[in-house]
């Protein structure tokens, strides 16, 4: 099997390489959009601050933006069925006739207002909660193993799977929204359950050290594929489904949320199976040559 | 002994059993209520805007600042402030200090001021800021509530004018109000809200600075109106005839003080303008309410409605009768149940006015009809998630007998939590219905886990990855030394099962852990998400997967 080889045909050493140049490349691409933009991720309007109307979409995109001219319109998209427009930052009493309007000429229009005190609140929350909830889930694993070694392996795991997700909204264009922070917490706590799982069968069955990580891979990977299975059904309902029934529409939070759970799982099955299986048969083949004469 | 049989004598799958069905039932008797976001409405966000603060300033610099005066001194009770030339009491009272008198003398006045030290420094920064500042005992050392937006710095310039600073020291300054503001402002809202008729509103606090309200059947600007307009407050009294006449309206109280005890009874002190005090007397002395103050009921009303009413005290009759009077309390009985009336009484003579400034700092509303088609649209998205993931679990394991109790068990979970949901009268937003979806995600990978772990056993065997389940159940029971049946019960399925279990509770805290801060973070929004996957994970740890172990045990065990 490809996959028995890729756990035991290669020093560890020399496969952990791999995994390094991807988080490598993850940190440049965090760094590049940091040093551009001022935050490593693209920020959505919930950060930015700003108004979202929806229309139903009646007539052309022009025609329902030619109804805002006077407002400072930033974009205008098609979901399906209604026009999402974005607005930049605006007056309290600019806001309101822009109410007063949206609900006069348009029936049922959807409005989602930020204001700037909304949004800097917003972004100083992710700061302070999003590292909090990666610190307790550290603890926690340390907890549950009580081994330094392991426990490192499998929260810098972690750390790779969300610095992979981050840096994949930026090639993907994905901006951070409250549904992509929640899908990057999300994570954190999803992406330790298949390293769980992988240094438990490892460390506490007996037995050679590459046969228990690839029995510990086929139940990994019926996990993974169950989750990813389930991903991929809410990219195609939120995103696409619209294109195919024309009265649904693009629902936003779910589409962010599962890009970046996608690209979050994808890292996982591989940080998971590549850098920890690695990090476990280097580590385990060291102590071992410590504790010579130790049967194999 | 056949499998039903069998399985209802144990206690895990009867919990199990127990659990789901009080679920079902909870969801029919109390229904399922769903969220702004699937139902339609507009939202507002307002922040509280306050801050505490540790003051050190001395009363006698405030008064000599206040007044320019030559010389100030604390005798008893009283702070005694002499100002050259000739001054009124009322200058004194403008500044806050009711109740002050003025003696003149030959070329300077000399003001007797009944005051303590902190209210001195309340009525210091109340006139300075035009906001209410209060007290706070219960933190030591006290603490000022200022309700409105100040930061530190220019808190420290309006004191550096007195002599005054605020202390060094994280503690010295903290923003946000007290809990007692938080939810003296929702109790206002409220009793608003309710007042103008309007339903279905939710108005909930987040954290120390927020405060979310939910209005079905508004639009966002009908909403911001009705929140950012006071009541209409208006005193009224008994003439004649059992007839009432108009006597003042709301603008003519000028401060409404937080209530008070005397003598076992609770009153709520409130000053009047001049104008108002002058209208009082003439309406009291022409409705003949100061010669029979008892027939002759003073009331209040807030938008229409009676909030007050009580006969004119003998006392204010009298002294009605000379001069007209700024200061009065409203008495409104004793006890605790005088202390909530009055303090609801604080609330309306304030017309409604929120205790603290608010900023509104995010808003919006959601069609019915868009709410209606995402909520069929997440229903859907949930069967095909659920779909999906059965597909891979059949592709995996290609035996009926496992996906069925699997995709069942992930389903009952569901079934739970929504059950939780219900009888805990919780609203299905958006959020949370993808939160369901993520529940059964990581749900079914729990499922996994306990599956394998009681097929393989204890050793790592790939090679058997190709033979049937049957004969991997079997080899295992025969390893063990027992019987097919037994296998359920022996030493190495618990073994093995407990083992699951430690990778399974391992998981289950890392997800619930990593969720916990989204209940503080995004103004609520996404609470609801972080509640139900938590929810979600306890339910699917300590009651479904338990009693799925049990039986998936049993049918691999069986036969």
């Amino acid at each position: 099997m490809e996959l028995e080889d890729i756990i035991s045909k290669y020093p560890p050493r020399q496969i952990m390489l791999v995994p390094i140049a991807v988080v490598i490349l993850a940190l440049i691409s965090l760094g590049v959009t940091y040093v551009s933009t001022g935050s490593p991720v693209k920020l959505g309007i919930e950060f930015t601050g700003g108004t979202l109307i929806t229309v139903p979409g009646i007539g052309s995109e022009e025609s329902v933006a030619a109804e805002f001219a006077d407002y400072p319109v930033q974009d205008v998209r098609d979901i399906g069925n209604r026009y999402m427009l974005q607005f930049g930052p605006m007056s309290d009493s600019e806001y309101s006739q822009l109410v007063k309007l949206a609900n006069d000429r348009f029936e049922s229009p959807d409005i989602r207002h930020m204001g700037p005190i909304y949004s800097k609140e917003l972004q100083s929350q992710v700061a302070r909660y999003l590292p909090l909830s990666f610190i307790f889930m550290a603890i926690v694993v340390f907890v549950v193993f009580r081994q330094f070694m392991v426990s490192a392996l499998v929260v810098l795991c972690a750390l790779a799977d969300i610095l992979i997700a981050a840096a994949s909204m930026n090639l993907t264009g994905v901006e951070l929204s409250l549904g992509t922070v929640a899908a990057l917490l999300m994570l954190i706590g999803y992406s330790v359950d298949t390293d769980i799982l992988l240094s438990m069968r490892v460390l506490k069955r007996k037995g050679d050290v590459d046969e228990k990580i690839i029995g510990a891979m086929q139940t990994g990977l019926t996990m993974a594929g169950t989750t990813i299975a389930a991903v991929i059904a809410l990219i195609i309902i939120s995103n696409f489904l619209y294109l195919i029934v024309p009265s649904f529409t693009r629902m936003d939070i779910i589409a962010d949320m599962t890009m970046v759970l996608i690209f979050g799982l994808a890292a996982d099955v591989f940080n998971t199976w590549v850098t920890n299986a690695q990090g476990l048969r280097w580590y385990l083949g060291r102590s071992k040559k410590a504790a010579r004469g130790q049967k194999r | 002994m056949s499998l039903i049989e069998d399985l209802s004598k144990d206690k895990r799958v009867l919990l199990y059993a127990v659990a789901v069905a009080l679920a079902i039932i909870s969801i029919g008797f109390f229904g399922l209520k769903f969220g702004l976001d699937l139902e339609g409405g507009s939202y507002l966000q307002l922040q509280l805007q306050g801050a505490q603060a540790q003051i050190d300033v001395s009363p006698e610099r405030i008064l000599e600042h206040q007044f320019n005066a030559t010389s100030v001194e604390k005798r008893a009770q009283n702070y005694v402030v002499m100002v050259p030339g000739t001054v009124e009491a009322k200058v004194a009272e403008d500044l806050g200090y009711i109740g002050a008198k003025a003696a003149a003398g030959e070329n300077s006045t000399k003001i007797t001021i009944p005051a303590s030290a902190e209210s001195i420094v309340i009525s210091y920064l109340e006139k300075k800021l035009d906001a209410d500042v209060k007290l706070n005992y219960k933190v030591a050392p006290v603490r000022y509530e200022i309700l409105t937006n100040v930061t530190r710095e220019s808190l420290n310039d309006l004191l550096a004018a007195v002599g005054g600073r605020i202390p060094e020291g994280e503690d010295a300054f903290v923003e946000g109000v007290t809990d007692d503001t938080m939810l003296d402002t929702k109790r206002v809202l409220d009793s608003k809200l309710n007042r103008l008729g309007l339903q279905d509103i939710k108005v909930k606090t987040v954290g120390s600075r927020f405060i979310l309200i939910d209005m079905a059947g508004a639009d966002v600007a009908q909403a911001q109106e009705i929140v950012g307009k006071p009541g209409k407050f208006e005193i009224r009294i008994q003439t004649e005839n059992n007839e009432t006449a108009h006597v003042l309206y709301g603008d003519a109280v000028e401060s409404v003080e937080i209530p008070d005890k005397d003598n076992e009874v609770w009153g709520v002190p409130f000053g009047l303008s001049e104008d108002g005090a002058a209208a009082f007397q003439k309406a009291a002395i022409d409705a003949g309410a100061t010669r029979n103050p008892q027939d002759h009921f003073i009331s209040m009303y807030l938008d229409k409605e009676e909030i007050f009413s009580a006969p004119l005290a003998p006392e204010l009759a009298s002294s009605l009768n000379k001069a007209p009077t700024r200061r009065m309390q409203a008495t409104v009985g004793t006890g605790d149940a005088g202390a909530e009336k009055a303090k609801m009484l604080n609330i309306h003579l304030r017309e409604g006015a929120l205790p603290v400034n608010v900023e509104i700092v995010g808003s919006g509303q959601v069609s019915a009809a868009l709410g209606s088609q995402f909520k069929l649209q997440m229903i859907i998205a949930g069967l095909i998630a659920l779909l999906a993931v059965a597909g891979m679990v059949y592709y995996r394991y290609r035996e009926r007998r496992i996906v069925l109790p699997m995709i069942t068990t992930s389903f009952s979970e569901v079934v739970m939590m929504l059950g939780v949901w219900a009888a805990a009268g919780w609203q299905l937003d958006l959020a949370s219905l993808a939160g369901i979806i993520m529940v059964i995600g990581t749900g079914v990978d729990q499922l996994v886990i306990i599956t394998d772990e009681l097929m393989r056993g204890g050793e790592a065997a790939v090679s058997s990855a190709q033979r049937s389940i049957k004969e991997r159940a079997a080899e295992a029971a025969e390893k063990a030394g027992v019987g097919k049946i037994a296998a359920t019960t022996s030493k190495v399925y618990i073994s093995r099962l407990s083992r699951a279990f430690v990778i399974i509770l391992g998981a289950a805290a890392t997800t619930s852990v990593a969720m916990l801060p989204l209940l503080f973070m995004g103004f609520g929004s996404l609470t609801g998400f972080a509640l139900i996957i938590i929810l979600g994970v306890i339910l699917g740890t300590f009651i479904a997967r338990p009693a799925y172990g049990r039986i998936i045990g049993h049918i691999m065990g069986t036969d």
